[in-house]
């Protein structure tokens, strides 16, 4: 399910890419699977199709999606590999955590801080 | 919300094993503009039905004199049918297009829902097989020599391919009307009012109709009997369809289910 709230602070191009992008990593949406088009999606929430447009290019840019021609969106493969970058990623920031000392508590509050700055347009 | 329309979408919500869920005014408007546009669907058929068999009546009386006319008004009624039925559509989709224009929040499913997750494969099947047997019928009655039967296979001719053309057209409308949710619950009543709005179309109410009306000829023949045959054949398998298939409700969760 996705879901744009209008009264959010958040775009509602980053709403929509952001819960896309962790569908497609969590694997609810499964590699393979046709997403809905970009104009069949923008009426069903209401936005602009310029909106939706660009969630999915940004989506594509990161390789979780790939557009294939009149046939439409689909869950890309690469989504898998997103994912293991991001462990990967993980594992190496754990490892210097442990190296220099950091409470873990505090390392995650860093990252999520990260993540929080990562996420402003 | 007006009582009648809140008892109205408990039983609906209940009725789909969502009892639990609190009817909400979007729900409220969405059944009411559904009740009554099957009703207004209703007529429409009905005045069809009252003005085709007038037309083939008043054809066989003047047989003879102008035997164009019939057909032409005929094609005029299918056409006005057809338009009259899309505009019933329009009117629907204008409700829930209003409706979901107010909502602050927007609900969507990531992944598209086609004509098998909501339709379903024995529904499709089962429509293109009344169809197909009702236009070879018709085909079949054709060479016959009675000009009243040959006539008479010609309005079902045609009022079948007017008939094909607006379930195509209506269903690709049900297909491709934007969600309008703003809750997960909301999202799964307008799956199954999808659902439910796919099959109520193709039930085959004017399929079966045309070749029991207009098929008969100065005497009885086989055609008659098929007729019927056809009726009580495309009843039964209907009846084994929704006996056997799942319910709405279940075919909407399904649909509903990311793959």
């Amino acid at each position: 399910m996705i879901v744009i709230d209008a009264a959010s602070p958040t775009p509602p191009y980053e709403q929509l890419r952001a819960q896309l992008a962790r569908q497609i990593q969590d694997r609810s949406l499964a590699v393979g699977t046709r997403l809905p088009t970009i104009r069949r999606l923008a009426a069903d929430l209401g936005l602009a199709v310029n909106t939706v447009g660009r969630a999915y290019r940004e989506l594509e840019e990161a390789g979780l999606i790939e557009t294939r021609g009149r046939a439409g969106s689909f869950v890309s493969a690469a989504g898998d590999q997103a994912l293991e970058q991001a462990r990967r990623a993980a594992r190496d920031y754990a490892a210097v955590i442990a190296s220099i000392g950091i409470d873990p508590a505090e390392a995650i509050r860093i990252v999520e801080a990260a993540l929080g700055h990562a996420s402003t347009p | 919300m007006r009582q009648a329309d809140h008892t109205e979408a408990r039983q609906w919500l209940a009725k789909h094993g969502l009892a639990g869920a609190e009817p909400t005014l979007l729900l409220a408007a969405r059944l009411a503009v559904r009740r009554r546009a099957k009703l207004v669907d209703s007529l429409l058929l009905a005045a069809f039905l009252i003005g085709a068999a007038l037309t083939h009546a008043f054809g066989g009386i003047a047989e003879g004199t102008s035997s164009r006319l019939p057909l032409l008004v005929l094609a005029a009624l299918v056409v006005g049918l057809l338009v009259a039925q899309w505009l019933v559509g329009w009117w629907v989709r204008r409700v829930d297009r209003r409706a979901g224009a107010q909502l602050s929040r927007r609900v969507a499913h990531p992944v598209e829902l086609g004509w098998p997750a909501v339709l379903g494969r024995p529904y499709a099947v089962f429509t293109v097989a009344t169809f197909t047997a009702a236009l070879l019928l018709a085909v079949s009655v054709l060479p016959v020599s009675d000009s009243g039967l040959r006539r008479g296979a010609i309005v079902v001719l045609i009022g079948l391919a007017g008939a094909g053309a607006g379930v195509i057209m209506q269903l690709r409308q049900v297909l491709a009307s934007p969600a309008v949710a703003e809750d997960e619950v909301s999202l799964t009543t307008d799956v199954i009012m999808r659902v439910e709005d796919a099959r109520a179309l193709v039930t085959p109410s004017l399929v079966w109709t045309l070749p029991a009306i207009f098929l008969y000829g100065e005497s009885l023949g086989w055609w008659n009997a098929v007729s019927l045959a056809l009726v009580v054949a495309g009843a039964i398998a209907l009846s084994l369809i929704q006996i056997r298939t799942a319910g709405v409700g279940t075919t909407a969760r399904r649909a509903m289910a990311t793959r």
